[in-house]
């Protein structure tokens, strides 16, 4: 994973230095290992490798709520999980979250970029507006959206003008999942455009210039040129933005519509909270968890797969 | 720009259309962010009936009276406090624990710091969202259940991979002979960290900060179920959904709550717009 961040940063000599030569002092214990990072270690091992590691180790216990005592369950959990009609709505809808939100994100995120790069008029301001949904807490986004899908509000205001019947997009189970999908794609494009842009910035004018004397229209230079080359930078992008649909996106549908209706909205992400917080069912909970670490684990190589380096 | 310019005129309009698309869609995306920003502004100031009935007119008066209902329904100003308390005490926490930690990864010449380092890296990888059921447990099994100080010490946790990849590859940069001239002269390696190293990661420690602060300020999963319902320590992002009521939203006064949580973000992004965009390029995460 640091590869990712290398990627990200190609200008950064990462390993610049070479191993001084040592004739003095050498190879010490305490030269080896890195005592001053025992705290950070353990610190992080308390609150972030343990919990992971008993998310496992509940997914194999039967423990059907807070005060009950849990006993070994074997793969209980994951039988009951598999017969579950519900966890395979929340995996449809999760794909398609994933299947369409993903490739629109980075696809338009890509043109975006392309287009600042150009740095025509006004992309200042451009790269300014782009920033404003990464500052913004989930919980604000939320709420700003619920104003804006509410059956009075802005959304239905500019359509109703247009002799268009305005929608409860919310509450009808078949514009819901559209509709977080939408929230997310709006918090995500911008950041991603920016992150792009960055790689995009290094690429060199002269090359640019040339193709285009060449008679390369826009168009083409954005897909036959820059894409190549950012490919790889695009596929970090693209697993950062795959990970934050597949997690981050339980807070979104729980602030906006609590999974429904009728299981409309509720992913994967969404199911694991639920079924912990809501129903303490907390041997399914966990073992959803466990499918989700596994699904996150095949994504991040299928994306690796298709946007790796083709140089 | 004028260079550019010519040479599109060069070629036919055909080939043009590439660039108009790409444009068109980049003022059209710019729109779509802007708008819903003006509409939560303006109906801060509204009334339910104003925003229904015309969504994008002006306000007809500059009432800050949803503010302040706003502000005494949620209890938003002791949110703030609890915020500010909340991410003050975690980024001092995470530099506390990130600052030796890279230091010593940088400098380590062994095989250890290279799996440390990779331990660390890997938790980029960890959807500890997933685990959040746990993380509740160990909150209380630790007897900190339902307060912040289980969240202060959980946030640094979740920033330390990102902050020690970044401080360590900073630190990286500081060449090896001018700590080893310090050692030489008896510096302990405390000393070393403090007296060389700091002075020089200024930068990297700024993005950190930066970084972590956007994401501490702005969590809000973690503080839900950690901190629970205690209106006493609940922080902004946890208030301010309970603005948003089942039957008979104020919209105007879930707006105006809106806006105040933002505020502060804001303001650190105007004063120091130029780092919170180095910042949030090199962390490449969002909360």
């Amino acid at each position: 994973m640091t590869a990712l961040l290398d990627a990200g940063r190609p200008d950064t000599t990462g390993d610049g230095k070479t191993a001084a030569p040592r004739s003095r002092r050498r190879g010490t214990i305490r030269d080896r290992f890195p005592g001053l990072a025992l705290p950070a270690l353990i610190w992080y091992a308390v609150f972030m490798i343990g919990p992971v590691v008993a998310m496992f180790v509940i997914a194999f216990m039967s423990w059907p709520g807070m005060l009950t005592t849990p006993t070994p369950a074997g793969l209980d959990n994951f039988a009951r999980v598999f017969a579950d009609e519900t966890f395979w709505t929340a995996t449809a809808n999760s794909a398609i979250q994933i299947v369409v939100g993903l490739p629109i994100m980075i696809g338009l995120a890509f043109l975006l970029a392309f287009y600042v790069v150009q740095k025509p008029r006004g992309h200042r301001v451009l790269r300014y507006l782009l920033f404003i949904p990464a500052l913004i807490s989930a919980p604000a986004t939320a709420m700003v959206f619920y104003a804006m899908l509410n059956p009075d509000g802005l959304v239905n205001g500019f359509l109703r003008p247009l002799g268009l019947e305005g929608n409860e997009w919310l509450a009808d189970p078949t514009t819901a999942l559209g509709a977080i999908i939408a929230v997310e794609l709006w918090s995500g494009i911008g950041y991603s455009a920016v992150l792009i842009a960055s790689r995009l910035d290094g690429v060199e004018t002269e090359i640019v210039q040339a193709a285009r004397l060449d008679g390369a229209n826009d168009w083409r230079l954005a897909w036959r040129m820059y894409w190549p080359i950012a490919r790889d930078f695009i596929g970090v992008v693209a697993m950062l933005q795959f990970l934050s649909m597949l997690f981050n996106s339980a807070q979104t549908v729980l602030l906006l519509t609590q999974g429904g209706p009728e299981n409309a909205t509720t992913t994967l992400a969404y199911l694991i909270y639920r079924k912990a917080f809501v129903e303490t069912d907390l041997g399914y909970s966990q073992a959803v968890g466990v499918v989700l670490f596994v699904i996150g684990l095949l994504g991040m190589w299928a994306i690796r797969r298709t946007l790796r380096a083709t140089h | 720009m004028a260079q550019r310019a010519a040479v599109a005129r060069r070629l036919p309009l055909r080939d043009r259309i590439g660039s108009i698309t790409s444009g068109t869609l980049a003022w059209i995306y710019a729109a779509l962010l802007v708008i819903p920003f003006y509409y939560f502004i303006v109906s801060s100031f509204k009334t339910n009936e104003e925003i229904f009935e015309s969504p994008l007119a002006l306000p007809t008066t500059f009432d800050f009276s949803n503010f302040t209902t706003a502000i005494q329904q949620a209890d938003l100003g002791l949110a703030v406090a609890n915020s500010a308390l909340t991410t003050v005490a975690a980024l001092v926490l995470t530099l506390v624990l990130a600052l030796p930690a890279s230091f010593a990864l940088a400098r380590a010449r062994g095989k250890a710091g290279k799996i440390v380092e990779s331990v660390f890296a890997l938790g980029f990888l960890i959807p500890s969202f997933a685990a959040l059921f746990p993380t509740f447990l160990l909150a209380a099994a630790l007897g900190l259940f339902h307060t912040r100080t289980f969240v202060i010490f959980l946030l640094p946790a979740t920033a330390l991979p990102l902050s020690i990849v970044i401080l360590t590859s900073f630190m990286r940069t500081i060449p090896r002979e001018l700590e080893e001239a310090a050692s030489m002269d008896g510096a302990s390696s405390l000393q070393v960290l403090r007296q060389v190293y700091l002075p020089i990661c200024v930068p990297g420690i700024a993005t950190v900060l930066l970084l972590n602060f956007l994401s501490f300020w702005n969590a809000y999963l973690y503080p839900l179920i950690l901190i629970g319902p205690d209106t006493a320590q609940r922080t902004i992002q946890v208030a301010l959904p309970t603005l948003k009521v089942d039957a008979g939203t104020d919209y105007g006064v879930l707006m105006a709550g809106t806006l105040f949580t933002l505020l502060p973000v804001y303001l650190v992004y105007t004063v120091l717009q130029r780092q919170m965009q180095r910042a949030l390029l090199s962390g490449a995460v969002k909360g």
